[in-house]
């Protein structure tokens, strides 16, 4: 029965710290809220401790720290996050956001970064220019930039494919590209440059690229008041160097179009 | 990130996930044992129609026919689209409010297979005896139930404990959706394997502790 007691005092406990750390202080006026995915290394991701981190979100935390907010990182499913900006459970979206084919949905700050959406493949697969790719399985990650990219602006390339396979994350792609059930995988370059510096040798970027783009932070369409604060400190942030100080950090450089 | 701090990460989550299982279990059980006398209810309106029987037939069928999932995303995200109430601080008791509702209707007809095991002769005899209908069922029909039951719910408790993966949906950050983040991070897929020695080791326990309930409230044999 001692036991009983124990295990049900136990219970009670988590119940209630999962209760308190669930319904945490909200102060409207001064928190920040930054819906981004947890999945989309080196812009936002989870750290050696647990934290969430990333280029995009040390950029937010440098505009709170100037304005003055608190940055509440948000992390969401990438498929809902129309759903959490559209209900006000997100401020912004902000993590490597493709403003291209979407500029009429959001309202959207100045573009910070110059990305291209790119062919990775293995290196010994003998595939080395966008016509190759003909007849060929290749992987996209679904909801994606470079999925909208395949069926609108490439679709006559994606036409030439073998098929095209949608998959959820980065992990699976990798792992069917190495095991040969696709034979190519499109993403963005920042995303692959990662990828690839993880995993190691054994992986190349075609030098053919399927378009180039931007990247800014999205707000709900027709919230131009925050967008203007945050967009005016991205100019601040770009004139004293920080951005590029950021850019360094995280590998992505020569990707920066803001203040050039 | 080394494996031992891979189970770290996700022994956090584990709590989480535990807590919605907690939760659940605790609405959903009550609500559950509601919803089957509704279920079995013989009011009518009319003289004709079983009005109640009606409703929580239909309850039970819109809750096991939908996914669980699509169940989520609407008690989280239908109060603004509905309303333009601000949902916030709402992540949280959406999860336990859907999982609830969801299992309750499951729970329902688990209690119900019991209820109507039950042989008619113990009610004619409860009745001789003096027994109110009350009386009758929370004295000679409830506890003989619930050890009829026992296996059906184990049953569900351990698929809940799965389906606690769910919740990342709505981006809530229990055990499964940060295996995937340090999936992700670490472009490996030892997080997943991490996580199933998780939710089985938790399942075990979950299971055993069922077993020896079932044996406490053998006393008849």
């Amino acid at each position: 029965m001692k036991k009983n007691k124990v295990l049900a005092a136990l219970l009670v406990a988590v119940m209630t710290a999962s209760v308190l750390s669930g319904c945490g202080s909200k102060e409207d006026d001064k928190t920040f809220t930054v819906g981004f995915d947890a999945e989309y290394p080196p812009y936002g991701y989870m750290d050696d401790n647990g934290d969430y981190t990333g280029f995009d979100l040390e950029l937010a935390e440098k505009v709170c720290e100037m304005e003055g907010w608190t940055l509440e990182k948000k992390p969401i499913d990438w498929n809902s996050k129309d759903m959490e900006l559209d209900s006000g459970a997100i401020d912004c979206i902000w993590n490597g956001f493709t403003v291209d084919g979407r500029e009429d949905d959001y309202t959207w700050s100045q573009p910070y970064v110059d990305n291209s959406q790119v062919i990775v493949v293995a290196e010994d697969s003998g595939i080395s220019t966008l016509a190759d790719l003909a007849g060929k399985t290749v992987g996209v990650q679904a909801a994606s930039a470079a999925l909208t990219l395949l069926q609108e602006d490439q679709a006559e390339l994606a036409a030439t494919f073998g098929g095209l396979q949608e998959f959820a994350d980065y992990n699976s792609a990798f792992v069917e590209l190495q095991a040969g059930s696709v034979d190519a995988v499109a993403m963005d370059v920042g995303v692959a440059n990662y990828q690839i510096k993880t995993r190691g040798e054994g992986y190349t970027i075609l030098s053919e690229v399927l378009n180039s783009e931007k990247y800014a932070v999205g707000f709900k369409k027709g919230n131009t008041e925050l967008c203007d604060i945050v967009d005016a400190d991205l100019t601040k942030l770009a004139e004293d160097g920080t951005i590029e100080k950021l850019a360094e950090k995280y590998d992505i450089a020569d990707l920066i179009c803001i203040g050039k | 990130m080394s494996t031992a701090m891979i189970f770290q990460q996700l022994a956090g989550g584990m709590l989480k996930s535990i807590s919605i299982f907690c939760w659940t279990l605790l609405f959903s059980l009550p609500l559950g044992l509601l919803i089957a006398f509704g279920r079995m209810s013989r009011v009518k309106i009319f003289g004709r129609f079983r009005i109640v029987r009606g409703i929580t037939k239909l309850y039970i069928d819109i809750m096991r026919g939908t996914p669980l999932m699509l169940q989520l995303m609407v008690v989280f995200y239908g109060p603004f689209y509905l309303w333009g109430a601000d949902i916030g601080g709402f992540r949280y008791p959406a999860i336990i409010i859907a999982f609830s509702i969801n299992y309750a209707a499951y729970f329902a007809e688990i209690y119900r297979s019991g209820i109507e095991s039950m042989p008619k002769g113990q009610y004619e005899a409860a009745e001789v005896l003096g027994y109110t209908k009350a009386q009758t069922f929370v004295f000679i029909i409830l506890p003989q139930v619930i050890k009829r039951i026992l296996p059906a719910v184990t049953n569900e408790m351990v698929t809940l404990v799965k389906d606690t993966s769910l919740a990342f949906s709505l981006a809530y950050m229990e055990m499964f959706t940060i295996a995937k983040q340090i999936a992700a991070k670490e472009t490996t897929f030892v997080p997943f394997a991490v996580a199933a020695i998780f939710y089985f080791v938790f399942n075990w326990i979950v299971s055993a502790g069922m077993t020896k309930v079932e044996e406490k409230l053998n006393y008849y044999r």
